[in-house]
C-alpha cells in the first residue's frame, strides 16, 4: 500500500474543471514532482489533497485512510503538511512562533492546564519552545528565531515555512513552488535541506515546481499535468524524451 | 552541505552572522507586577475622586483586555463588546435586585453570560462572515441588546435604569470606593494573569495564526472554528466580569451606558494602547479613562480631546502606545511562548 493514493481525482470550481481524473501514488520516502504549465491544476491538486478544495470525483487515501471530505485541520493532523505559493507564514509572529504554531498539534498542554498554570502544561509549553528553537538551529537559521516573519527576506521566509511544515515530522510534505524567486545559491541550500530531510527522516515529498534543474536533481518521479489532466509520468531520465510533455511545454 | 552536515549557503550564513552579534538580555516579565503593587497605596491619598477614577480604570482594563483578544489577537472586526459589557452589568444587577444575590456571587455569572454572548457573536464569523459585514452585524447585536434592555422593563427597569444596592463581599458591605478598590484590583489581576497564561500558550498562538493566515493555520492542524469560539468566549467572559464591576462601581445600570459612543471608547482603548498587546490594553485603559476625566469641567472639549488623541496616536504610533514603550523596554513587546 502506497503512502498516498490518489484515484481519478476531479476538482471543479463552478463551471471550470481544474483537475480531471488524475491518479498517482507516492511511496514512503519518495520525492515526486508535479510539473506543468500555469493553470494546469497543480495547486488545485494540492488543495484537494489538503482539504482546502472540494472534490467533484475520485478518492484520496493516505496510509490507507480516506482523506477526501476531511477538513483541512483534520488532514493536517493525520500527517500531511504543506507550504504555500505566496506568503504562507504568519507575518506578525516571529519565526519561532511560526514554528511553534506548526507544532500546535503536538504541544501537550490542555486549556485548563494552561489557564491555571499547571506544571504539566507549563512543562509542555517550555518543551515545545525548546523544540522549536532546536528545529530552527538544525536548519542553520536559529538566529532568525526572534525576528518577525514579515521582516525576513524571501529566502529566509521560505526556509522558515519549510521548518514549520516539517516541525511535526509529517510522513508527507507538500511543497508549492519552494524555489520560486530564490537566488541560485539559496536554491542549492534548499535542495541540500530537502535531500537531508528525505534521507534522514524518510519523509515523502510532493513538490510543485517550475525550475526544471531543481526538479531534475531531487525528484524520484515526475508527474506532468496539462489543462487538469495527467499527461505523463516518469523518472527524470525518461521524461525529456516524452513527446506529449514536449508539446505541452514547447507548444510543438 | 558541508562535510560536517551543517547547512551552508547564504541564508544560513546570514543567520550565523546574526548569532555572532551581541544580543540584549530581555528583562523578565515579572516587572509587570510593579503596576498593581504601585497601585496599592492609592487609597492612602485619601482623595475619593482619584479613587473613583482608579476604580474606573480597573473596569476598563478588563473591557480592553477582553476586546483586544477578539479584535487584536484573533484579528476579527467583531464589535459586539458593548453587548458583552452591558449583559455582564445587567446580569449582575438583575441577580442582585431581583434574586437577592450578594454582588460577589454575581461576578462569575456575569462572566458566563458574557462568554455565552461571545459564543453567539462568534457564530456569524464561523459562517465566514468577515470584515465589514461582521463589523456591522456585531454592532447591530450591541444595539439590539440596548433595545432589549429598554423593553425588558420588569427585569431591567427600562430607560430609567436599574438601581443596585452597594456591593457585598462575603457579608461585608463595600460602601466606599476605597473598599471596592481592593476587590477590583484583585479581580483585575486574576483575570489579567489568566488571560496572559492563555495568550502565552498554543491557544494564544493559534488565535494569532488564524488572524495572520486562516488557511495556513488550518494547514497546521489548528481547528479554526473551535478556536474562533474560544477567543470570543474568553473575550466575552473577561468583559462580562468588567460589567459586573461596573455595576458595583456606578450603582446604576442604564441602557444608554452601552451605546455606540461607548463602543468607540472601547475601540479607542485597544487602538491607542496597542492591538494584540496585554500591556497595551492596560495602557489604553489608563490613558482613555484619565484623559476625559482631566477635561471633565469642559464638556464638549472632552470629545475633542478624545478624538484628537485617537487621531494622533493612530497617525504616529499605529501599533499603539505600547510600541513606543517597547522601543525602549523590550519587555513591553509581547512574546507568546514560555521558555
Amino acid at each position: 500500500m502506497a503512502l498516498l493514493e490518489v484515484e481519478s481525482l476531479t476538482v471543479r470550481y463552478g463551471g471550470l474543471t481544474a483537475v480531471s481524473e488524475v491518479s498517482f501514488r507516492v511511496e514512503r520516502g519518495e520525492v515526486r514532482a508535479v510539473i506543468g504549465p500555469n493553470g494546469a491544476g497543480k495547486t488545485s491538486l494540492f488543495n484537494a489533497i489538503t482539504g482546502h478544495a472540494p472534490l467533484a470525483g475520485g478518492t484520496i487515501r493516505f496510509a490507507g485512510q480516506r482523506l477526501d471530505g476531511l477538513l483541512p485541520h483534520e488532514v493536517s493532523a493525520r500527517g500531511v503538511r504543506r507550504t504555500f505559493q505566496n506568503g504562507g507564514l504568519f507575518g506578525d509572529l516571529t519565526a519561532l512562533e511560526n514554528v511553534l504554531a506548526g507544532l500546535h498539534t503536538q504541544v501537550a498542554s490542555g486549556l485548563l492546564g494552561v489557564l491555571f498554570g499547571l506544571p504539566g502544561a507549563r512543562a509542555a509549553e517550555r518543551a515545545a519552545t525548546a523544540r522549536a528553537r532546536e528545529l530552527l538551529d538544525q536548519m542553520g537559521i536559529g538566529a532568525l528565531a526572534d525576528r518577525p516573519a514579515g521582516a525576513l527576506s524571501g529566502g529566509q521566509q521560505r526556509m522558515v515555512e519549510i521548518v514549520r511544515a516539517l516541525a511535526t515530522r509529517p510522513p508527507l510534505l507538500l511543497l508549492d513552488e519552494p524555489a520560486v524567486g530564490l537566488a541560485p545559491a539559496v536554491r542549492e541550500e534548499l535542495l541540500a535541506l530537502l535531500r537531508r530531510v528525505v534521507r534522514e527522516e524518510g519523509i515523502a515529498v510532493v513538490l510543485i515546481e517550475h525550475a526544471i534543474e531543481f526538479v531534475m536533481s531531487i525528484s524520484d518521479t515526475i508527474l506532468v499535468l496539462n489543462e487538469g489532466r495527467a499527461i505523463a509520468e516518469g523518472t527524470p531520465a525518461e521524461l525529456p524524451r516524452n513527446r506529449e510533455v514536449l508539446e505541452a511545454y514547447l507548444g510543438r | 552541505m558541508s562535510e560536517a552536515g551543517e547547512a551552508v549557503g547564504p541564508v544560513a550564513a546570514e543567520a550565523a552572522a546574526a548569532a555572532r552579534r551581541p544580543r540584549r538580555r530581555a528583562p523578565g516579565r515579572s516587572v509587570f507586577w510593579l503596576l498593581p503593587v504601585l497601585a496599592l497605596p492609592v487609597p492612602l491619598l485619601l482623595n475619593p475622586y482619584v479613587q473613583f477614577v482608579v476604580n474606573l480604570i480597573l473596569v476598563y482594563v478588563l473591557v480592553g483586555v477582553g476586546f483586544n483578544i477578539v479584535i487584536g489577537n484573533l484579528g476579527q472586526l467583531a464589535f459586539a463588546n458593548v453587548a458583552f459589557f452591558g449583559l455582564g452589568a445587567y446580569a449582575s444587577g438583575i441577580l442582585t435586585v431581583h434574586a437577592g444575590w450578594p454582588w460577589w456571587t454575581t461576578v462569575l455569572p456575569a462572566g458566563i453570560v458574557g462568554a455565552l454572548a461571545g459564543v453567539l457573536a462568534s457564530l456569524p464569523a464561523l459562517r465566514r462572515i468577515r470584515l465589514f459585514y461582521l463589523a456591522i452585524l456585531t454592532m447591530a447585536f450591541g444595539e439590539l441588546m440596548r433595545w432589549i434592555y429598554i423593553r425588558a422593563e420588569p427585569l431591567t427597569h427600562g430607560s430609567m435604569g436599574l438601581a443596585v444596592p452597594p456591593p457585598v463581599l462575603l457579608g461585608v458591605r463595600l460602601g466606599t470606593d476605597r473598599q471596592k478598590f481592593y476587590v477590583f484590583l484583585a479581580l483585575a489581576v486574576v483575570v489579567v494573569v489568566l488571560t496572559a497564561s492563555l495568550l502565552r500558550s498554543r491557544f494564544g498562538r493559534a488565535f494569532m495564526a488564524i488572524r495572520d493566515n486562516e488557511i495556513a493555520a488550518a494547514a497546521m492542524g489548528i481547528p479554526t472554528g473551535r478556536y474562533f469560539v474560544l477567543a470570543f468566549a474568553w473575550g466575552g467572559f473577561v468583559v462580562g466580569i468588567g460589567g459586573a464591576m461596573y455595576t458595583a462601581l456606578i450603582g446604576h445600570v442604564t441602557p444608554e451606558a452601552f451605546n455606540l459612543l461607548e463602543l468607540i471608547l472601547h475601540f479607542a482603548i485597544v487602538m491607542v494602547g496597542g492591538l494584540a498587546s496585554l500591556a497595551g490594553s492596560v495602557i489604553g485603559a489608563i490613558v482613555l479613562t484619565t484623559t476625559p476625566e482631566l477635561f471633565r469641567d469642559f464638556p464638549g472639549f472632552q470629545e475633542l480631546v478624545l478624538a484628537t488623541l485617537i487621531i494622533l496616536v493612530l497617525l504616529f504610533l499605529p501599533r499603539g502606545l505600547v510600541s513606543l514603550l517597547a522601543a525602549w523596554w523590550p519587555v513591553f513587546g509581547e512574546r507568546y511562548y514560555r521558555e
